[in-house]
C-alpha cells in the first residue's frame, strides 16, 4: 500500500482549474520529486495533498480516505508540509516555532522535548540559535527550521514545497543532504517539489513532470534523463 | 552595535528592573485609593475600564490579527446584563460579573462566524455593524421592559447602608468606606482586580499552546493551518473570549456609575473605537501596550478636559487649541496616533524597546511573543 495515492487530483482558485485530473504515488521510503517550470502548478498540487485549497478526485493516506478532512486534521493524520516561501513565524523564537510544530500532539511535554532535542540534534545550527527570532535566522536556517517544525508533528509523510527557493547552491545541497539522511535513518517518506532539476533528481526515488497542471512524464532519474526528448525540453542539460 | 550596558535576560540585573518595577506598581496601586484626591481615584477608575477592554481587543487584533470596530458591543452585554441583573433581579453585582462573561462569550463566538470566513475590512464592517446595532437595540420599544429604553437602567451598582462592616486594618483603610460616604477606593478595587484578572487571563494565553496557535494564525495563516492549527475553532475561541472579557470593564462601568444607559461612550462605536486607537497608541500585540495607552488618553482627556475655555490653556500652548470649543483631548489623541504610525508603527511599547535597544543590549536576545510587524506588512506568502 503507498503511503500517498491520489487520483484524479484536480484543483484550482475559484473559477479557475489549475490542476487536471493528476495521480500521484508516493511509496513508503520513498523521496518523490515533483519537477515543473515556474506556473506549473506545483505549489497547487502541494495544497490540494494538504487539504488548503477546494479539491476534487481522492487522496488516500495508506489506504485511508482523507479527500473529506481539513487542513489540520490532514496534519494529525500524518501528513507534514513545509509550504513554500518557509512560512516561520518570524516573531516566535526558534525554539516556539519548534513548539508550535507540536501544536497537534497531545502527547505530552516530555515527548515534545525530547523530539524537539532530537532535531537540534540534526539541525545543530538551530539549536545554537533556539532563542533567537526566528526573523532573524538565514534563509538556509529559516528552511531548516521549516523541515524541523514539520518534522515536530511527527509525519509519515513530508511535503516540501521548492526548499531550495532563494537558497545560495551550496547551502541547498546541504539542505538537500538533511533531507536525504532524514529519510534513510528516519524512513521519513518525501514528497518534494522542485524547478531546478539539476539539483533534486539525484535523490529521487522516481520524478513526476509537471506541466500546466497536468502530469507529462513519470519515472526514474534514470529513466527520465535517458530519454532526449524529456530531458532537452523539460530538464535543461 | 555598541551599547552601554549589557543585562543577560534571567540574570541578577534583569530580576533587580522587574523587582523595581513591581514595587513601584504596588506601591501606586495603594497609594491612589488611599492618598489621591476623588477627582483623581475617579480617573484612575476610567483608566482601568479602558485598559480592561483596549487588553481584550489585543488579544484579538495584537495576537490573532483579526479586527473589531464594535467591541463596544460587548462592553455594552456586560453593561446590561449587569444592569438587568442587579435593577430588575436584585442580584449582587459580583455574582453578574460571570454571567455577562458567559454571555458575552457565546456572542462573541457566533459573531466570529463571519470571520472564519471573511477578512480584512470585510471583517471590519461585519463588526462595525454589530457596534452600531447594539445601542440601537437595547433602546428598541419592544425590550424597554428589560432595558428600560432610551432612559437605561439604575440602580445598577451596590447599595451601600450604615450596616455594612468597614474592614480597616489598624486603622488603616485601602478600601474606603462601605457605609457610602466614601466608596470611590470600592469601586476603584474592583476595576484594579478586573484589570489583573484580564492581563492574567490575556498573559497566560498568550504564551500557552494557544497563544502560538493565535500567533501563528496572525503571522501566516497559511503555515498555521499546515501545521494542523484549526482555524475555525481557535478564531471563534479567541473572538469568544476577547468578547467575555470586554464585557468586566462594561459590567464594571454599571457597578461604578450605578445606572447604563444606551448613549454613554463606551457602548456606542465611539467606545470600539477609543478601545482600537487606545490599543494601537499603545503597542498592539505587546501586553502592556494597552495599559499604557489607556493611561495615556485618560491623562490627555483630563488633563485638557476644561480646555473648552481658553483661559484654562496654559499660555506658550493656547493659540494653538483656543479654536476649539470642545475639549480638545481626543483630537490631541488622535494626532498622536498619526504622529506614531509613522515614526513608530508598533505604539509606545514599540518605540520604547527600540529605545531600550540603543543603550541596553539584553542576551539573549528576547524572541517574547511577537510584535504586531505583521499585522502592519502582510505576511509574504507566494
Ligand atoms: N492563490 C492563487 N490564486 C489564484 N491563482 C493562483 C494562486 N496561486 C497560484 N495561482 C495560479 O496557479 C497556477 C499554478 O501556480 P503554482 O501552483 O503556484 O505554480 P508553481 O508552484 O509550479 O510555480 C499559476 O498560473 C498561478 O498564477
Ligand atoms: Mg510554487
Amino acid at each position: 500500500m503507498s503511503i500517498l495515492h491520489a487520483r484524479q487530483l484536480s484543483a484550482g482558485y475559484g473559477p479557475v482549474t489549475v490542476l487536471h485530473d493528476i495521480e500521484l504515488v508516493v511509496e513508503e521510503g520513498e523521496i518523490v520529486v515533483i519537477l515543473g517550470a515556474n506556473g506549473a502548478g506545483k505549489t497547487t498540487t502541494m495544497r490540494a495533498v494538504s487539504g488548503t485549497i477546494p479539491r476534487q478526485g481522492s487522496v488516500e493516506l495508506n489506504g485511508h480516505d482523507i479527500t473529506k478532512l481539513s487542513p489540520d486534521a490532514i496534519v494529525r493524520q500524518g501528513v507534514a508540509q513545509v509550504p513554500q516561501g518557509r512560512g516561520t513565524f518570524p516573531e516566535l523564537s526558534v525554539h516556539d516555532n519548534l513548539r508550535a510544530g507540536a501544536i497537534t500532539r497531545h502527547d505530552g511535554s516530555a515527548a515534545v522535548a525530547a523530539d524537539m532535542e532530537r532535531w537540534y540534534g540534526q539541525f545543530p545550527r538551530l539549536a545554537e540559535r533556539k532563542d533567537q527570532r526566528a526573523g532573524s535566522l538565514s534563509g538556509g536556517e529559516q528552511q531548516m527550521l521549516a523541515i524541523a517544525r514539520a518534522l515536530m508533528s511527527r509525519p509519515k509523510l513530508l511535503l516540501c514545497d521548492e526548499p531550495s527557493l532563494g537558497l545560495a547552491p551550496l547551502i541547498t545541497q546541504e539542505l538537500f543532504a538533511v533531507i536525504e539522511r532524514l529519510n534513510k535513518e528516519e524512513g521519513l517518506s518525501v514528497l518534494l517539489v522542485e524547478q531546478n532539476a539539476n539539483l533534486a533528481m539525484h535523490m529521487a526515488s522516481r520524478v513526476y513532470l509537471l506541466e500546466t497542471g497536468r502530469i507529462v512524464a513519470e519515472g526514474s532519474a534514470e529513466e527520465l534523463s535517458a530519454d532526449d526528448t524529456i530531458r532537452k525540453a523539460y530538464l535543461g542539460f | 552595535m555598541k551599547t552601554i550596558a549589557t543585562i543577560k535576560s534571567g540574570g541578577t540585573a534583569s530580576w533587580a528592573i522587574r523587582l523595581v518595577t513591581a514595587a513601584v506598581v504596588v506601591y501606586l496601586m495603594f497609594w491612589i485609593p488611599t492618598s489621591a484626591s476623588n477627582g483623581m481615584i475617579d480617573s484612575c477608575i476610567t483608566a482601568l475600564t479602558l485598559m480592561a477592554a483596549a487588553m481584550s481587543l489585543n488579544l484579538l487584533l495584537g495576537y490573532t490579527g483579526l479586527i473589531s470596530i464594535g467591541h463596544s458591543a460587548f462592553f455594552g452585554i456586560g453593561a446590561y446584563t449587569t444592569g438587568i441583573l442587579v435593577s430588575r433581579y436584585g442580584w449582587s453585582p459580583f455574582q453578574t460579573l460571570a454571567v455577562a462573561f458567559v454571555i458575552a462569550f457565546v456572542v462573541g463566538a457566533l459573531v466570529s462566524l463571519p470571520a472564519l470566513r471573511i477578512k480584512g475590512v470585510y471583517l471590519a464592517l461585519v463588526t462595525l455593524a454589530l457596534g452600531l446595532v447594539f445601542p440601537q437595540l437595547v433602546k428598541a420599544q419592544k425590550l424597554e421592559w428589560l432595558t428600560g429604553g432610551a432612559r437605561g437602567l439604575d440602580k445598577t451598582g451596590f447599595r451601600f447602608t450604615k450596616d455594612n462592616p468597614t474592614y480597616e486594618i489598624f486603622g488603616w483603610n485601602p478600601w474606603g468606606s462601605l457605609r457610602g460616604e466614601n466608596v470611590k477606593p470600592f469601586h476603584y478595587w474592583i476595576a484594579m482586580i478586573i484589570v489583573i484578572g484580564v492581563y492574567l487571563v490575556c498573559r497566560g494565553v498568550v504564551k500557552s499552546r494557544a497563544g502560538r496557535s493565535m500567533i501563528a494564525i496572525r503571522d501566516n495563516e497559511t503555515a498555521a493551518a499546515v501545521m494542523g492549527v484549526n482555524l475555525a475553532i481557535t478564531k471563534a475561541l479567541v473572538f469568544g473570549l476577547s468578547a467575555a472579557l470586554c464585557a468586566l470593564p462594561g459590567s464594571l462601568s454599571a457597578i461604578r456609575t450605578g445606572n447604563v444607559t444606551p448613549d454613554s461612550t463606551n457602548i456606542t462605536v465611539q467606545g470600539a473605537i477609543t478601545f482600537l486607537i487606545v490599543m494601537v497608541v499603545g503597542g498592539a500585540g505587546s501586553l502592556w501596550g494597552p495599559i499604557i495607552g489607556a493611561g495615556l488618553f485618560v491623562f490627555i482627556t483630563e488633563l485638557t478636559g476644561d480646555w473648552s475655555d481658553p483661559d484654562q490653556i496654559p499660555g506658550i500652548i493656547r493659540p494653538l487649541f483656543s479654536w476649539s470649543n470642545t475639549p480638545p483631548g481626543s483630537g490631541i489623541f488622535a494626532i498622536l496616533l498619526i504622529v506614531l504610525m509613522f515614526v513608530a508603527p508598533f505604539g509606545i511599547v514599540g518605540m520604547w524597546r527600540r529605545l531600550v535597544a540603543r543603550f541596553v543590549t539584553v542576551t539573549p536576545r528576547p524572541a517574547g511573543t511577537g510584535t504586531i510587524e505583521s499585522v502592519v506588512s502582510a505576511p509574504a506568502e507566494a
